[in-house]
């Protein structure tokens, strides 16, 4: 019994905790989003392009069996407006036809240019360039079995003091590199990374490789994703950027000054959520110098990509996810409140340790408590139902408020019908596909307890050229 | 101790956590209720400010000449945002001879006077919209205001300020800044300030060379830099004076400047700065030798090719792979060199030009064979190093 009531005590205050944390970092956000639309408005985008003193920037396309996309892909990055820019498309083993469809679409002629390993990868069988596009090469390697490794590669050979990863089956803004690089522009001297945000393709009408339609998709488990970017990137992000404790920019789109990466050691080959475990490293290394620096988020530079759409599909990324946090929290423990990494070590570890990793054993125990303290009679009944409620409608005012954020800001989705389904769904986030995730996510642990780190495949079902119906 | 569960129940019963579900749900039908008044309000006034903008844009010339009294529109406020919108932009978009009368529209109805008393008496974000709103105009009279708004204790409105200022795109408009970083105490980003000056100094930049002699450390490098971008050969022989300074990074910005002119001096400063003995200096340098037209830079970029620096090497041999017509002389002369590292870095290059299979075809059918075999052979044994370099790197690094 008196197991029972610690227990309900310490779910109790775990998740007050959890969505006050939240409600704070909601209210910080607001706060940073208008500043930064205020901002936005005295910044001409054509002066920026025009400008001599833009930096070069080399885009990082990591390819593995992406023959259904890379093509389109590839043009797509190539036509972004930035005035000096170089694209590296690092075919990663291949067994598809990437590497054929790209040699005939760009009639790719070997270069048997100088390549020097900065950072340890797999051998490669050549570069070849583009005499189509002299901003194109291709970096054809053997296979490492990792994203981290390709992405290495591509840093060894990129020219320009920053690069920009980007995810091959993603899509990128025409001027969400420019809108980017205006996170650096602020203070190039202290921005060491930048990340945009990721937004949720499916649903969505593209053509030639360019959203040219926003629409909300029509499964209920792609529109609860919706949400969830909504709240991860324009809430949890842009707040702890707020802060400068920003703990990872997305794999499928952030820039980042190569000089930093290389110094990191690049990306770590094997880790399952390398965009995690870079910007740990990199605050480690930066705090460790003592040097000034910032990490921050950028709301506006957009990357449209291809969420799960089923169920097994989702489940999988979810455990990924959760031991790609694991990952990259186990390796940098030693940080954890240390005064010498700060903020980073004192307030961003500590939660992504309790709030991010701890949150689906918690959540297990304390439901398996709650329900044995009610039929115990521990608990009463109808204080349970009250917290219950209380507990779900907290949580539905933040995922609300995440909305209101996308409103208030960028209003993607124009149509009043679609902001309606997604009020409606924040409804029903809290139950049950919370839940779901939390199974998920201890699957998650349960792999990386047993060693298995594969990243498992994803169901994709391509990118929509017509409109929605 | 209790639990908490029972201490809420002893404080109220269910009294908090009944407050604290109304007070969720309250909070959410406030935020659904704002969402939904805030798209309702946004429809409506895109609407009229759609139909005000057709309405305004049909008397467009009557406004612009005046026929239409400033009055009839000026103290509406929709009305009145959206004819400096329009204005402002045709500004933006007009050649000297089209900016008098849009200038004149601004002058006489008040906009340019109420956006200057903004800029100086508000505060915040009405002040930095004023701000930028006055170097749009590319007003004489909006610089003295513009030029205020510098000395803000804020640096949001600073930079707002350097920006109205570099919009301006005026010579004068550049002169507050310059007097401000003279004295080393003005913060403001790097890069708004270099932009700001390229913007005001295109048309003299000869007035940033007395700056830079006042100035130390950081500002000075930031004003050479942004010399080095608008440096012409009108600038004459003060360059070669920035090309012996003391700081790298003004002799950097020197080489660049350099690379802009053609003129006697430019072979000899440039030859003299690419053995400088910092490496950017002399990067610098070989990226200027690359963008003059001159014969006698083979030589230099002959010298610059064999540098320890690996980017110097390359940017040298990335000019000499351009050079297109003696580039048969050039590989012998690379040749000659005996230098591995200079030959790979030049024949990858070639390859990277795509210029190396007409090297190697003009050689196969030139006359002189033993001597064209000879080279051939060692451009042969250079690409296949080229080709292994990458491979036997990558495969070293990756059994690491």
């Amino acid at each position: 019994m008196h197991f029972l009531a610690i227990s309900n005590d310490t779910l109790f205050i775990y998740y007050l905790l959890s969505n006050v944390i939240y409600l704070g970092l909601l209210i910080v956000a607001i706060v940073k989003n208008v500043r930064h639309r205020h901002r936005l408005g005295s910044q001409r985008l054509e002066l920026v392009k025009a400008s001599p003193f833009t930096p070069p920037i080399t885009l990082i396309v990591p390819a593995h069996n992406e023959d259904g996309s890379i093509v389109g892909s590839v043009g797509a990055l190539l036509g972004l407006e930035y005035p000096r820019l170089e694209v590296i498309v690092v075919n990663d083993g291949s067994n598809d036809a990437t590497m054929e469809k790209l040699r005939q679409a760009y009639q790719l002629q070997t270069a048997r240019i100088l390549y020097i390993a900065d950072i340890a990868t797999a051998p490669l069988h050549a570069i070849y360039r583009s005499p189509l596009d002299p901003r194109l090469f291709v970096i054809d390697k053997e296979a490492a079995g990792c994203k981290a490794d390709a992405i290495n590669a591509g840093i060894n050979a990129a020219t320009s003091p920053y690069i920009c990863v980007v995810d091959a089956d993603s899509i990128l803004e025409r001027e969400s590199l420019i809108r980017i690089m205006a996170g650096v522009f602020a203070d190039p001297g202290r921005v060491m990374a930048v990340g945009g945000i990721v937004r949720v393709l499916n649903g969505s009408r593209v053509v030639n490789n360019q959203i040219e339609e926003v629409r909300l998709p029509k499964s209920p488990i792609e529109v609860m994703q919706v949400i969830e970017y909504l709240r991860a990137f324009l809430v949890g992000r842009e707040a702890w950027a707020g802060f400068n404790m920003l703990p990872i920019i997305s794999g499928a789109f952030g820039v980042f000054q190569r000089d930093l990466v290389l110094q990191v050691g690049g990306f770590r080959t094997h880790a399952v959520g390398e965009d995690l475990d870079l910007v740990i490293r990199m605050h480690r290394r930066l705090r460790e110098e003592n040097r000034s620096y910032r990490i921050d988020f950028i709301p506006d530079p957009t990357c449209w990509t291809e969420v799960p759409t089923d169920f097994k599909s989702l489940a999988r990324q979810r455990a990924r996810w959760h031991k790609g946090l694991i990952d990259a929290l186990w390796p940098n423990r030693d940080m954890l409140f240390r005064v010498r990494y700060g903020r980073v070590g004192w307030l961003v570890l500590p939660y992504m340790w309790i709030f991010e990793f701890f949150a689906p054993i918690i959540e297990v125990v304390g439901y398996t408590t709650i329900i044995l303290a009610l039929i115990s009679g521990v608990l009463s009944k109808s204080f349970f139902l009250q917290f219950l409620l209380f507990g779900y409608a907290f949580a539905t005012l933040i995922s609300i408020g995440s909305v209101l954020l996308e409103e208030m800001t960028f209003r993607r989705y124009s149509d009043w019908r679609e902001v309606a389904r997604l009020l409606i769904f924040c409804l029903f986030e809290h139950f049950p596909y919370r839940q779901l995730t939390m199974i998920w996510r201890l699957q998650g642990i349960w792999q990386y307890l047993r060693g298995d780190l594969q990243w498992g495949s994803m169901k994709r079902v391509g990118i929509s050229t017509d409109p929605v119906a | 101790m209790g639990s908490a569960f029972r201490a809420i129940e002893r404080l109220g019963a269910a009294g908090l956590v009944l407050e604290a579900i109304l007070v969720s749900l309250l909070g959410i039908f406030l935020l659904v209720g704002f969402i939904v008044l805030r798209r309702w309000y946004r429809a409506r006034y895109f609407h009229k400010r759609n139909q005000r903008t057709v309405a305004l844009r049909s008397q467009w010339d009557d406004i612009l000449s005046g026929k239409i009294s400033a009055i009839d529109w000026r103290f509406n406020p929709l009305d009145c945002d959206i004819v400096e919108s329009i204005l402002l932009d045709s500004i933006e978009m007009s050649s000297a001879h089209e900016l008098p009368p849009l200038l004149d529209c601004l002058r006489v109805s008040g906009l340019l006077d109420m956006r200057i008393y903004e800029a100086r008496r508000s505060r915040g974000l009405k002040q930095r919209t004023a701000l930028l709103a006055l170097g749009r105009t590319r007003a004489m009279e909006a610089i003295p205001a513009l030029a205020a708004g510098l000395d803000s204790h804020l640096r949001e409105t600073r930079i707002a300020a350097v920006r109205g200022l570099g919009r301006t795109a005026r010579m004068e408009a550049a002169i507050p800044i310059l007097d401000r970083m003279v004295t080393g105490q003005f913060d403001a980003p790097e890069r708004s300030l270099k932009n700001a000056l390229v913007n005001c100094c295109r048309s003299d930049p000869a007035v940033l060379l007395n700056y830079i002699e006042q100035t130390h450390g950081p500002v000075r490098e930031l004003l050479a830099r942004v010399l080095g971008e608008l440096a012409s050969p009108e600038l004459g022989e003060e360059l070669l004076v920035l090309a012996s300074d003391v700081l790298p990074e003004v002799r950097a910005s020197a080489a660049r400047a350099l690379g802009n002119t053609n003129v006697s001096y430019t072979l000899p400063a440039l030859h003299s700065l690419a053995t400088d003995p910092e490496w950017f200096v002399r990067l610098r340098a070989v990226v200027a030798l690359g963008q003059i037209e001159n014969i006698g830079k083979i030589n230099i970029l002959l010298r610059s090719l064999c540098d320890a620096n690996r980017h110097v090497r390359q940017r040298a041999a990335w000019a000499l792979a351009r050079m297109e017509p003696q580039l048969d002389q050039i590989l012998e002369y690379v040749v000659a060199t005996k230098d591995d590292y200079a030959l790979q870095a030049f024949i990858s290059e070639l390859e990277r030009s795509g210029a190396i299979e007409k090297i190697v075809s003009g050689f196969a059918g030139s006359g002189h064979h033993s001597a064209a075999t000879a080279l051939m052979e060692v451009v042969a044994e250079a690409r296949k190093r080229v080709e292994l370099t990458g491979k036997a790197v990558a495969a070293t690094a990756g059994a690491r």
